[in-house]
């Protein structure tokens, strides 16, 4: 629908702060690799920073790089159908729609300090009176977003686990009202604030906290790991461009300083690690069990 | 980042619509609502500057400012051309600028009225658009954002308030439903609960802060909710800086260089000079608001060379100064002007007494204790600390200059033009009554002569009566804190001579202005002004481990004080620092490391002095062990 004016209008500004280019996305497809990033707050920033990993895969394979940014996965996500994007930022769950979807494949996981997997936690106050899981029952808690792995998904299997929700209604017989703030800071300053007694969120939203803030909140239950955010590749991508993307980028070693730059400035992670489908087969059930992916067995071993 | 930082709210997936997108090119500051500007974990002490709405940082700095005395209008009047300028954009019509007779409470009481009203614009708006949940998403956090403007205030004053307001606004989020992710997941919006969430925060806007809002008609200026039943009147609300000040230290981590390191001093020999260092580094040797803060001395002379960024609106008139009689941090000393002075750098600090821009003061002792009780509200420091923060001060060096002879003469491989400009400097003027620029900056005294001058630097001096004498700065060094004189009113060092040469009338040639800034350039420089890393937290860790060197000294004299200021101080300060670590899974040991020093300062005030030396003993242990990761 209006997904292509979206793309000219959002191509015309990036390719102006990327490249300085007058067109972009203009009929390049053969030609050029056209990666999406993903920002979650400051578009200028993330496409100041990608200029980095751009310019260090072009020679690396061969082909023009270019890069533009979406503000959703579900703009990624299109772009990705029409051949608009080669490689694209997703989070889990919406790469799980898109492999479903239009047959998107896994390329690299990001690496974070944990390694390629990460989890949400159930936050609560310090000082507040849950200490427990269980302590939350008959109370508030906040979530990101519905569609959300780490921000919604995540979290509420924790109390799945534990016995402590069933059925379809986010609240159960458990809590007294569930929110969807928003984001994961929204949801995280409403746990701070006082608003609600618990965030189901991303193990790092604290880090959105002002340094001080942060030991006001604390993290009482973890959930399973995901895999996590990834680089995805367009169905068709040839496989020796595939190739040549996993080894330019799994090459990057985050104890060189020269590969640290680029690194830091790529959503600050500390390298890639070779993705596989089955890598999912655990999330992908949750995300069955909400309707998000119809058909889980696509990731199973 | 990894986290689903969707800072972006729900309703704005599918909501990518061009006209969307340039209006978030231009006013993201209005969209993302709470986010910061930049900022992994790795340089985390750079406290990230609040992405606020420009109308909520605007009333918020107004606040502010209008509790000072003076009140620094030419702040008030841009902000109120910011609010007025927000009013006729979303067609409030003009406003009258403010007047010549300012009148504090007056335009706190427009202003209040304004940011409620426009507050109240983008709720109804919300409402009004509820069937396009797009636009009716992006009022609602416009609304929220502007409501910032007086939620901090409402926390303390009316907490009850602030809770149930806070949960309308997530009410609000919640009832706007989701459209889902490629048409799965979508949940219907509520409009009956979006209208009860929206109408709680209008009913309270409109009974606190609407059309007929007056302010207290004595006391702090300030939105307090009077109207709602819940109203706390007697709370006390901590006191914060204003939005736009900026206490962060300076990157790359600039050279302190100790007197004692090239002496070849023992650290363990210097527990004066330890407790120094931890007094220096301080907030817990202030009264308040400083303590509050967590400002210190490092604050402004970070490890002894003028923070340049250093800035605080109201208080500051250009960044590396401040105003330190103001009302803000000590009413007492307050003299009731606005008198800005740029941040000395305090590198060879034992060379150039008197102290003080005006050398009122003739030895750091009184000085450093003018700081803590005049400018800075605490309580009569112990000698102990004095003698530490002297002790300390007197080990700050010049940086080394090889360009720089013993005598202060310039070295053989100086520029011709700094040689030329070198003769100029000793050449005596008539215009200057027969001086010449050595006469006061004697090369071989480290460039000062202990003396106080009125060249003329301080406007307004004489005609107004105000004292317009200023002990002579050293030049060592100061190619590095620009701006230059008391008031930083000179950017460069070319400047400065521009000014002699106007102000005197020297009649020097181009080529000789040239010669004499090269001349100056030279003599103000020095190797390596800057350490190699924009990383702090290895140096702070070794610091605190300094700090930690003075207990057994500070023991034996039985000296309780200063060792529970030491033990506070290193544990604050492992707080503030710890997200630094360029690798956060080290995050648990500088937390135990805090945790220790809590516990050695509870151990310290119960008298259970065997505990207090396990603990140290902890502290030292556990540094040891983790002291290569800890950066
Ligand atoms: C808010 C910023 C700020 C803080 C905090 C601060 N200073 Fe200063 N300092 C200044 C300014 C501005 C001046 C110039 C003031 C004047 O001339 O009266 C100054 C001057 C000095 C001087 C005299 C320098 C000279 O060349 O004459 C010394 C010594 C000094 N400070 C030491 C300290 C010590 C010790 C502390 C902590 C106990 C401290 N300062 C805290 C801003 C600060
Ligand atoms: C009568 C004594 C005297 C003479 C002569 C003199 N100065 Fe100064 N100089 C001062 C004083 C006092 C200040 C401080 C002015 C202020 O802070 O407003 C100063 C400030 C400076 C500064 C700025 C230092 C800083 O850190 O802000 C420079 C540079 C300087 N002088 C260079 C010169 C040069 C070049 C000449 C000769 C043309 C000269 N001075 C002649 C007394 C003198």
């Amino acid at each position: 629908m209006s997904m292509s004016i979206n793309m000219k209008i959002i191509s015309v500004i990036l390719a102006a702060i990327l490249t300085g280019a007058a067109a972009f996305g203009e009929e390049t497809k053969d030609q050029t690799l056209n990666i999406a990033f993903i920002s979650y707050a400051n578009p200028q920033q993330v496409a100041y920073d990608s200029e980095a990993i751009l310019k260090y895969l072009e020679p690396r394979l061969g082909i023009p790089v270019k890069g533009f940014i979406t503000l959703d996965y579900g703009s990624s996500i299109e772009a990705m159908r029409s051949d608009k994007a080669d490689l694209a930022f997703v989070d889990p769950l919406a790469f799980m729609m898109a492999h479903e979807q239009i047959g998107a494949v896994p390329l690299l996981l990001e690496v974070y300090q944990n390694g390629p997997s990460y989890h949400a936690s159930v936050w609560v106050r310090r000082d507040g009176s849950a200490a427990k899981l269980e302590d939350l029952k008959g109370k508030t808690i906040a979530y990101a977003d519905q569609v959300d792995m780490s921000g919604h998904l995540l979290p509420r299997n924790v109390f799945n686990r534990a016995g402590l929700l069933r059925g379809n209604r986010p609240e159960g017989n458990f809590f007294k009202q569930v929110y969807f703030a928003g984001g994961d800071e929204q949801a995280i300053r409403a746990v701070l604030n006082g608003f609600v007694e618990a965030a189901g969120i991303s193990q790092y939203a604290y880090l959105l906290l002002r340094p001080e803030e942060r030991d006001l909140v604390m993290p009482i239950a973890n959930s399973i790991e995901s895999p996590s955010h990834l680089i995805m590749a367009r169905k068709g991508l040839p496989e020796e461009v595939r190739e040549k993307l996993k080894d330019a980028l799994l090459a990057l070693d985050w104890k060189k300083p020269e590969d640290k730059v680029i690194l830091d400035k790529l959503y600050g992670v500390r390298g890639f690690s070779a993705a596989s489908l089955s890598d999912f087969s655990e999330v992908a059930k949750i995300a069955a069990r909400h309707g998000f992916v119809k058909n889980p067995d696509l990731f199973s071993e | 980042m990894i986290l689903s930082l969707k800072t972006l709210r729900k309703y704005e997936i599918h909501s990518f619509r061009g006209r969307w997108l340039i209006q978030f090119f231009r006013v993201s500051a209005v969209l993302l609502i709470y986010s910061f500007q930049g900022g992994g974990p790795a340089l985390a002490h750079i406290i990230p500057k609040e992405n606020l709405h420009p109308v909520t940082e605007a009333y918020r700095r107004s606040v502010f400012v209008l509790n000072l005395n003076p009140i620094a209008w030419d702040v008030v009047h841009r902000d109120a051309k910011t609010i007025a300028g927000y009013r006729s954009s979303i067609g409030f019509g003009e406003k009258k600028a403010l007047g010549e007779n300012y009148d504090a409470r007056a335009v706190f009481r427009e202003l209040t009225r304004d940011v409620s009203a426009i507050c109240l614009h983008h709720l109804s708006n919300a409402v009004a658009l509820f069937e396009e949940p797009e636009q009716a998403i992006e009022e609602v956090k416009k609304a929220q954002a502007v409501w910032m403007a007086f939620s901090e205030f409402l926390q303390k004053t009316d907490p009850d308030g602030y809770f149930r307001l806070g949960q309308s606004w997530l009410g609000m989020a919640n009832a706007l439903g989701s459209r889902g992710l490629l048409g799965i997941g979508a949940v219907e919006a509520d409009r009956e609960g979006f209208n009860r969430a929206a109408k709680g925060v209008i009913d309270y806007l409109e009974s606190n802060f609407g059309k007929n809002y007056e302010p207290p008609k004595n006391g702090k200026l300030a939105p307090f909710p009077v109207n709602s039943p819940t109203y706390k009147p007697k709370a006390r609300f901590a006191l914060r800086l204003p939005p736009g000040n900026n206490i962060n230290k300076q990157i790359p981590r600039p050279r302190q260089i100790l007197n004692m390191a090239s002496r070849g001093v023992d650290e363990s020999d210097t527990p004066l000079i330890a407790v120094g260092d931890m007094a220096f580094d301080s907030a817990f040797i202030y009264g308040e608001p400083m303590r509050s803060i967590g400002m210190s001395c490092n604050s402004c002379h970070n490890k002894s060379i003028t923070n340049p960024n250093f800035f605080i609106p109201g208080l500051s008139q250009r960044e590396g100064g401040m105003d330190v009689s103001n009302s803000f941090f000590a009413p007492h000393a307050n003299n009731g002007h606005f008198d800005p002075i740029d941040i000395p750098d305090l590198r060879g600090i034992r060379f150039t007494a008197p102290y003080g821009r005006n050398g009122r003061f003739a030895s750091l002792r009184e000085f450093a204790r003018n700081v803590i009780v005049n400018e800075f509200n605490g309580p009569e420091p112990e000698p102990v600390i004095l003698d530490g923060l002297v002790a300390y001060m007197n080990e700050f060096d010049f940086l080394p200059n090889r360009y720089l002879e013993k005598d202060g003469r310039l070295a053989n491989e100086t520029t011709p033009e700094a040689r030329l400009g070198e003769k100029l400097f000793n050449k005596p003027f008539s215009q200057m009554g027969g001086m010449s620029c050595a006469s006061c900056h004697i090369p071989s005294a480290n460039f000062v002569d202990h003396k106080r001058h009125d060249i003329g630097s301080i406007e307004g001096a004489g005609s107004t009566g105000k004292d317009g004498a200023l002990d002579t700065p050293t030049l060592l060094g100061i190619l590095w804190s620009p701006p230059y004189f008391h008031d930083g009113s000179q950017p460069t060092l070319r400047s400065v001579v521009n000014w002699f040469d106007q102000t005197y009338r020297l009649n020097l040639k181009t080529g000789e202005i040239e010669n004499l800034t090269a001349y100056l350039e030279t003599v103000g420089g020095g190797t390596d002004p800057y350490e190699d890393t924009p990383y702090y937290l290895d140096a702070e860790m070794e610091e605190f481990y300094f700090f930690i060197s003075a207990y057994e000294f500070l023991a034996e004299k039985n000296l309780l004080n200063a060792i529970d200021i030491t033990f506070q101080t290193i544990a604050l300060e492992i707080r503030n620092h710890k997200w630094e670590l360029q690798d956060l899974q080290y995050l648990p040991v500088m937390e135990k490391m805090a945790d220790v020093m809590d516990e050695a300062h509870a151990a310290n005030q119960s008298g259970n002095f065997e505990q207090v030396r396990e603990k140290v003993a902890e502290y030292r242990a556990l540094y040891a062990e983790n002291k290569e990761v800890l950066k």
